[in-house]
């Protein structure tokens, strides 16, 4: 009964002790080293780069994990390993470009080597030298289809890809003239760049691409021409000597120049054809075939040598080009007299040129050339320039020529009919010319001319002529020393004595006989004035001459003409020589030392009255000095038609060359003398006081 | 068991443990007291006899140190740029350029003190940490030996950040030449640092346990 219930003994364990709270905190470090590690893996994962394949024919330079990748000179991807391709053809450079850059590889990528270069535009790639090369990418600013491989290219594109602007195709037959990269200007000013000339395998001919940069392509019309501006060009013709270069790096490298030569053109679209002429002069010749395909071709048969005459060479009318030689060719035919080789000139005319429509059929340009003929119109040949002996084809139109028919029929192509040219007399002619020119005696002529010059000069220089001045300072003396005299000084303020006093004085000059005096000195200058006349009388006589002489002059007679000339310098020379001429002066210096007796005699008479009186006389003895002089002019106009008329003369000849130019040049002389003798008479006439003042 | 015996036989006595004896030692001063004392009474240091968490603080250090060992030897260590040309290279890679220069010593002391001593750190302290608790017939002895070893040369294996540490600091000609450590450097310090830890939380006096327990 004592069970007493004890209570079951409890199964005492000990307190588990949790498998985390016997964890040490230092477990924190190896998780967080782990987290970091992996971070680092992560981000190094996220930040590698896209990988891609550039294929270039070799990789000069290029070390893998060194070699960078650079876009606008900024670091954007490494090369990471070197194959080849399967046919070891060319070098695989695997590269890794970052990942913010790799949507932007699209089909317009482009990647080359970049290496230090020197050209004649400048050094390029210089940090290349130190660092090693690297390969520069370019591409457009939007994303495209993401691509993986590429193909190198040889250098730098001439194009940015993404950049505004318009690609055009230039043809050439001279690669010389192009090389990859030269500059494209448009009135000396860069504005694009040519990319490679390559040779077109089926032909001669040499394409080359071009870039020009936006907004300058706008300038490209079907009126557009280019032409090389390279190296140096030196020109001899008619229009002179002229040389011409361009920039140093033209020079070395070539360089294209274009520009619109005429109003209207088409724009054209990207890929449009241009041809490259050599020079801007053969550019603007080849506005004619601005429509090619357009032309006509007819033949010319001459009968004359042809030596001269080459394909290319010009069909001109009346001076402007309208075409140009094709071919010359040659054909027996049967005659008379056997056979006979006639030589033929194939024409290609352009219809527009001839004022025609554009569009003209070839049936409408031979229908007008038909009409032309009836008219006249035939083709000649024609020297091309003086300097040289090729020769042209000019249509001319000759109402009087005999009457000839276009020959539509003839085959293969219609018969232009032609007239012989005057070629072959031409150089006779100019040699006779030359010949004729030696021999005038223009040495003679310009002695004649001289002595003349210095004979006038003498007549100016005579002391009696050096005197009248001094005459006349005399007189202007005693003049002044009257005005100065007391007396007259005292004049004005006796004057109203002196009227009374006047009138007596008058009065017993009357009585005296003094104005008889004065009237006798008035009378001897009369004579001196009648002197003057006498001389001047002869001058008609000389003009006489002249006009003979121009009348000669008139008939063609160089030799005669210069006789002529000579003689009437010979009778100038002989009158200014003449005695009368001569005398002139003295007559003068007499004439005024009368006046200076008359006013001596005045101031000793004190008569002021009678002083104006002979003032006038004065006067009048110089007005009829003046109206002698006046017929000079005249004689000096005469000089000059003389010469004018010389000059058409030789005009006559032919064309302002140098020989002409050397004889107008003589006969210019001439006329500045002519002209000399016509200021003179000019000044006189101008101030007739100056013959007695000097100058 | 038998074979356990026949192995430590004559050596069972000669080992008495502080804790058998019923003491504790000082771990800092050395001073011995009863076995349930906290707190030594010279220097004021916590008493322990064993040091439980040691096992685990070792392996966590230890396993911090691989992971860091990891990045050490897969980034660069070196990033060298001569005239622009930059050039990173590994541990390895870097023991394998010395060899084709020929630098034989050179390669083989980076060699050593960068791959051989930090694995072979490794795998001693994963050893003793695992003999301790499988209680495996390893000598104590050897175990002792290889513990301070570890201990000895584990500064040692930082003989590579300290040249890129130097290199780092001195060549520095801008464009001509610089030097900069890379990742792996930093990866490798705390790699070398974390097993350095380790083996310092090692408790060695886990080591002789094993006896006691053989014989109890």
């Amino acid at each position: 009964m004592n069970d007493l219930i004890e209570p079951a003994e409890p199964d005492i364990e000990p307190a588990r002790r949790g498998f985390f709270r016997n964890l040490s905190l230092v477990w924190l470090v190896p998780i967080a080293a782990l987290i970091v590690s992996l971070g680092l893996a992560w981000q190094s994962y996220s930040q590698r780069g896209v990988a891609i394949t550039i294929t270039f024919p070799n990789a000069t330079g290029v070390t893998p994990g060194e070699t960078v990748i650079k876009y606008r000179d900024v670091v954007v991807g490494t090369v990471e390993k070197l194959t080849f391709t399967s046919d070891l053809s060319a070098v695989v450079v695997h590269a890794r470009v970052d990942k913010d850059i790799a949507p932007y590889l699209d089909e317009d990528a482009q990647f080359w080597i970049v290496s230090p270069k020197v050209t004649a535009r400048g050094v390029s790639g210089l940090s290349t030298v130190l660092s090693g090369v690297y390969i520069e990418g370019a591409w457009d600013e939007t994303p495209g289809e993401q691509k993986y491989s590429f193909v190198g290219a040889d250098g730098p594109p001439l194009v940015q890809p993404g950049r505004p602007g318009k690609r055009i195709s230039l043809i050439t037959n001279d690669g010389r003239l192009v090389s990859e990269g030269a500059p494209v200007y448009f009135h000396g000013i860069e504005v694009g760049r040519l990319e490679k000339p390559r040779l077109i395998l089926s032909s001669d001919t040499i394409i080359v691409d071009a870039f020009i940069e936006a907004p300058h392509d706008r300038r490209l019309t079907t009126a557009t021409r280019f032409w090389d501006t390279s190296g140096v060009s030196f020109k001899i013709g008619t229009g002179g000597v002229s040389l011409d270069f361009d920039s140093l790096a033209s020079i070395i490298a070539g360089g294209i120049e274009f520009d619109n030569l005429f109003e209207g053109g088409e724009p054209v679209g990207p890929g449009h054809v241009f041809n490259i002429y050599p020079d801007e002069s053969e550019a603007r010749r080849s506005l004619i075939a601005r429509t090619p395909g357009a032309t006509v071709t007819v033949a010319a048969q001459f009968d004359e040598s042809i030596s001269g005459l080459e394909p290319g060479a010009d069909v001109t009318y009346n001076g402007l080009k309208v075409g140009e030689v094709k071919a010359l060719s040659a054909k027996a035919e049967d005659t008379a007299e056997g056979p006979q080789v006639r030589l033929f000139a194939n024409l290609t005319i352009e219809p527009d040129r001839l004022g025609l429509k554009a569009g003209a059929t070839e049936d409408e340009v031979l229908q007008f050339l038909e009409e032309a003929v009836e008219r006249g119109l035939r083709a000649r040949l024609a020297t091309a320039s003086i300097f040289s002996s090729a020769l042209i084809v000019e249509l001319v139109e000759l109402p009087d020529a005999p009457p000839a028919k276009l020959d539509r029929t003839a085959e293969p192509l219609p018969i232009l009919p032609t007239v012989p040219s005057d070629l072959p007399d031409f150089t006779a002619t100019a040699e006779g010319v030359l010949e004729r020119i030696n021999k005038l005696p223009i040495e003679d002529v310009l002695n004649q001319a001289i002595s003349l010059m210095a004979s006038i000069e003498q007549v100016v220089r005579a002391e009696g002529t050096q005197k009248t001045p001094d005459a006349v300072l005399a007189l202007i003396e005693d003049t002044r020393s009257l005005v100065n005299d007391e007396a007259t000084r005292a004049l004005p303020s006796d004057l109203r004595a002196a009227v009374t006093d006047l009138r007596q004085i008058v009065a017993e000059m009357k009585e005296a006989g003094t104005f008889e005096t004065l009237t006798q000195a008035i009378q001897r200058a009369d004579a001196a004035v009648a002197n003057i006349e006498t001389a001047s009388e002869q001058i008609p006589a000389l003009v006489e001459d002249l006009r003979a002489l121009a009348a000669k002059a008139n008939s063609l007679q160089a030799e005669e003409l210069i006789a002529s000339a000579t003689r009437v310098l010979d009778s100038a020379d002989k009158l200014i020589g003449t005695d009368a001429a001569r005398e002139l002066p003295p007559a003068l210096t007499g004439a005024l030392e009368e006046i200076r007796a008359a006013v001596a005699e005045l101031r000793k008479g004190g008569a002021v009255e009678n002083l104006n009186a002979t003032m006038a006389s004065t006067r009048d003895a110089a007005e009829s000095v003046a109206a002698a002089v006046e017929r000079l002019p005249e004689l000096s106009a005469r000089l000059e038609r003389l010469v004018a008329q010389s000059e058409a003369l030789i005009a006559a000849y032919g064309d302002r060359s140098e020989f002409n130019d050397e004889t107008l040049a003589t006969l210019r002389e001439v006329r500045n003398a002519a002209r000399s003798v016509s200021q003179l008479a000019r000044a006189i006439e101008r101030n007739p006081n100056s013959l007695l003042m000097g100058r | 068991m038998s074979v356990h015996d026949m192995a430590n036989a004559g050596r069972t006595h000669e080992i008495l443990t502080a804790r058998r004896a019923g003491l504790v030692g000082c771990t800092t001063c050395g001073k011995v007291h009863p076995l349930d004392t906290r707190v030594c009474r010279r220097c004021g240091a916590a008493l322990q006899s064993r040091d439980e968490t040691s096992l685990q603080r070792v392996w966590a250090w230890l396993i911090a140190g691989l992971v860091a060992y990891i990045p050490a030897n897969v980034y660069p260590m070196l990033i060298t740029q001569t005239f622009g040309k930059r050039q990173e290279s590994t541990i390895v890679g870097g023991v394998i350029e010395l060899v084709h220069h020929g630098s034989w010593g050179v390669a083989l002391i980076v060699f050593v003190a960068s791959v051989v001593v930090p694995i072979g750190k490794f795998i001693a302290i994963a050893w003793l940490a695992i003999s301790v608790r499988s209680r495996s017939a390893a000598d104590g002895h050897t175990r002792q030996h290889v513990y301070e070893i570890v201990e000895f040369i584990g500064r040692w294996s930082m003989i590579d950040v300290f040249v890129v540490a130097i290199l780092a600091a001195l060549v520095q000609l801008d464009f001509v030449a610089s030097v900069n450590p890379g990742t792996a450097a930093v990866s490798f310090a705390l790699s070398v640092a974390f097993t350095m830890l380790s083996a310092q939380n090692f408790d060695p006096r886990l080591i002789w346990d094993a006896y006691e327990a053989d014989d109890t």
